[in-house]
C-alpha cells in the first residue's frame, strides 16, 4: 500500500514498527499546557515525513514537508500505548497522501487522529492506569508489606508486559490495516466490552484492598462489662470500619470536595479522632 | 550529603523519565522508587514499607489528560529518604508526603505551562524549514526540562531539608505520632476511594462489594481475588455481550441483535 516513488531510501517495515513503538512511549517528553502531546506526535511521525519528502532543495517538496510538519503540530492527547495505533495509522495515511495528492484530502488525517483520541484514551487509561496498575500494585503492595522485594519486581513485570504488547502490535495494526480496523472498533461494542472487563476486575481488586490494606480499628471498650467494640464489629463483618470510612471518602469525592480539603481532613481528622479515642 | 542528594535527585530523573520516555511503565510509582531509595541508602525494609504505604495512598491519583494530581511520585522519593536518613517514624514521614506532593503539583503545573513555549519555538522552526530543530524541541529540550523539574526540587529538599526535618521530628510528641498513624490510614482509604471514583458505576458496584466480602469473610488474599476476578470478568462479559469468542474475534454484526443481559446503559 505504500508503493510510491517519492522516497529514495526506504526504511524496512520492522524499523518503522520499532519507531512507532519507541516514539509512542516517548510521546510525553514535552507534554505542555497548550497542545499537550503535539510535539510528541510530530516526533513520532517525523521519520515518515522525512522519508516521504527527502529533497529539501526542491521547493515543492519543501512546501509539502512544511505543510505536513505543521499538520502534526496540532493538539493531541492519548494514552501512550494506544497512541502507537494512531501513529501507525497516520503514517500509512501520510504515505497514501504523498502517493496520491489529488484524491486524498489531508484533513482526514487530523480528523482521524482527533476522532481516535477520545475512545483510545478512554479504553487505554482505564486499562493501563486502572486495571493493570491495580492488579500490579495490589499484588506488589501485599508482598512488599511482608518485606519482600518480589513485590516491586512483580509490579514492574505485570505493568511491562501488557504495555509492550499493546504498543508493539498497536503500531503494527494501525500501519497495516488501520482503516479496516477502525470501522470494526467503532461499529462493534468491543470498546464497551473491554471497559466492562476492566471495570469488573478493577473493582473486585479494589474491594479486596479495602478489606486487607486499610486496617482502621476502634479502641473503644467498656471495662465494666468487658465489652470490646472491635470484637463485636469483627463478629458481624470484619473490616467494617475500613469499609465505612472508604465509602465516606468516596461520597465526599463524588460531592466534589477538593483534594486539598480532603487531604487536610485525613491528617487533622486522623489526629483529632485518635486523640478522642474513637478510632485507631 | 552532597553525594546522597545527587543520587536521590537522579532517582527522581529516573522516575519522571518513566512517563516521559517509556510510556508510563509504572516505574515512577512510589512502590518502585521507594524500594530503589531503600536499596541505595542501604535500608531496604524501610524503603518497602514507605513505598507500600505511599502506593496505597496514591494509587487513585491518575494522570489522565490535563488533570495534574498532587505529585506523590516526587514526594515518595523525598519521603522515603527522610524516613531512612532521619529518626522520623514511617507515619511521620508519610504525613510529610502530603505537603511535599502539593508543592510538587505546583512545580509540575508551572513547568508544563513553561513547556508550551517549546511548541512556539517548534512552530517557528518549521516555518523556517528547520525540521530537525522542531523535533529536537520535543526529544531533547522537553526531556531535559522535565528532568530538571524533578532533579532540582529533590536535590534541594534532601540537601537543605534533612536537618530541618530532623529538628521537627525531635519535637513531635507521642500523641501526634499515634494520630498521624490514623491519619495515614485515612489517607489510604482516601486513595482507594479515589480509585473507586474513576471506575464505579451502578452496574459495577456489586463487584466492589464482592471483592470486599471475599476477603472480609473468607480471608482470601489479593492474588486469589485478582485471579478469580479475571475469570469472573471473562465469563460475565461473555454472558453480557453474548458470545465472548465471537466478540473477541471482532464479530461486530452478531452483537447488534438480541442481548439477554442488555441494560439501559448501553
Amino acid at each position: 500500500m505504500s508503493e510510491n516513488n517519492t522516497a529514495l531510501k526506504k526504511r524496512s517495515d520492522f524499523k518503522k514498527y520499532l519507531q512507532f513503538f519507541w516514539r509512542s512511549w516517548a510521546i510525553q517528553a514535552s507534554w505542555n499546557y497548550e497542545r499537550q502531546m503535539n510535539m510528541g506526535f510530530l516526533y513520532g511521525i517525523a521519520p515518515t515525513l522525512d522519508e516521504l519528502y527527502p529533497n529539501e532543495n526542491d521547493p515543492e517538496q519543501l512546501a509539502h514537508k512544511k505543510e505536513a510538519y505543521e499538520r502534526h503540530m496540532a493538539f493531541y492527547n492519548c494514552t501512550p500505548q494506544t497512541s502507537a495505533f494512531v501513529l501507525g495509522l497516520a503514517a500509512s495515511m501520510e504515505e497514501q497522501y504523498a502517493a496520491d495528492r489529488e484524491h486524498f484530502n489531508p484533513e482526514t488525517i487530523n480528523a482521524v487522529k482527533t476522532s481516535l483520541m477520545g475512545p483510545l484514551s478512554g479504553v487505554g487509561d482505564s486499562f493501563f492506569q486502572g486495571t493493570v496498575k491495580i492488579i500490579a500494585f495490589g499484588l506488589g503492595i501485599s508482598l512488599a508489606q511482608q518485606g519482600s522485594i518480589l513485590g516491586p519486581i512483580l509490579a514492574i513485570l505485570i505493568s511491562l508486559i501488557p504495555s509492550w504488547f499493546v504498543t508493539w502490535f498497536g503500531g503494527k495494526l494501525g500501519y497495516t490495516m488501520g482503516s479496516k480496523y477502525l470501522t470494526k472498533l467503532q461499529s462493534g461494542n468491543l470498546m464497551d466490552q473491554l471497559m466492562y472487563v476492566c471495570g469488573v476486575v478493577g473493582l473486585m481488586v479494589i474491594g479486596a484492598m479495602v478489606a486487607s490494606m486499610v486496617g482502621i480499628v476502634t479502641p473503644i471498650a467498656f471495662e465494666s462489662s468487658g465489652l470490646v467494640m472491635q470484637d463485636i464489629v469483627d463478629g458481624i463483618l470484619p473490616q467494617a470500619i475500613s469499609l465505612v470510612v472508604t465509602l465516606g471518602m468516596f461520597t465526599l469525592i463524588r460531592k466534589r470536595v477538593s483534594t486539598g480539603w480532603l487531604l487536610a481532613l485525613c491528617i487533622f481528622g486522623g489526629v483529632a479522632i485518635n486523640a478522642l479515642g474513637i478510632l485507631a | 550529603m552532597l553525594g546522597t542528594s545527587v543520587i536521590l535527585a537522579l532517582v527522581g530523573v529516573f522516575c519522571i523519565m518513566d512517563s516521559r520516555l517509556l510510556g508510563r511503565l509504572n516505574l515512577e510509582r512510589p512502590l518502585i522508587t521507594c524500594t530503589l531509595v531503600g536499596l541505595l541508602l542501604g535500608d531496604l525494609p524501610t524503603g518497602l514499607t514507605v513505598g507500600a504505604s505511599l502506593e496505597l495512598m496514591s494509587l487513585g491519583l491518575v494522570n489522565i489528560g490535563a488533570a495534574a494530581p498532587p505529585d506523590m511520585n516526587m514526594a515518595a522519593i523525598i519521603t522515603a529518604a527522610f524516613a531512612i536518613m532521619t529518626d522520623a517514624t514511617t507515619e511521620t514521614a508519610l504525613a510529610l508526603a502530603v505537603p511535599i506532593a502539593l508543592l510538587g503539583q505546583a512545580i509540575g503545573v508551572l513547568g508544563r505551562i513553561f513547556l508550551a513555549n517549546l511548541t512556539h519555538v517548534a512552530d517557528n522552526a518549521i516555518s523556517q524549514g528547520k525540521f530537525k530543530r522542531a523535533v529536537q524541541m520535543h526529544i531533547v529540550w522537553g526531556t531535559l526540562i522535565y528532568a530538571l523539574l524533578y532533579f532540582v526540587p529533590i536535590f534541594l529538599a534532601i540537601y537543605a531539608g534533612t536537618d530541618a526535618v530532623q529538628a521537627i521530628v525531635n519535637m513531635i510528641p507521642g500523641w501526634l505520632t499515634e494520630g498521624l498513624n490514623l491519619g495515614t490510614k485515612f489517607l489510604t482509604a482516601y486513595g482507594i476511594a479515589l480509585l473507586m471514583s474513576t471506575m464505579m458505576n451502578k452496574d459495577l458496584t456489586v463487584y466492589f462489594f464482592l471483592g470486599f466480602f471475599l476477603v472480609g469473610y473468607l480471608g482470601l488474599n489479593i492474588t486469589a481475588i485478582a485471579i478469580f476476578a479475571c475469570i469472573a470478568a471473562v465469563i460475565l462479559s461473555g454472558l453480557k455481550f453474548k458470545s465472548s469468542g465471537m466478540a473477541a474475534a471482532g464479530g461486530a454484526d452478531a452483537l447488534d441483535d438480541y442481548d439477554p443481559l442488555e441494560d439501559d446503559d448501553l
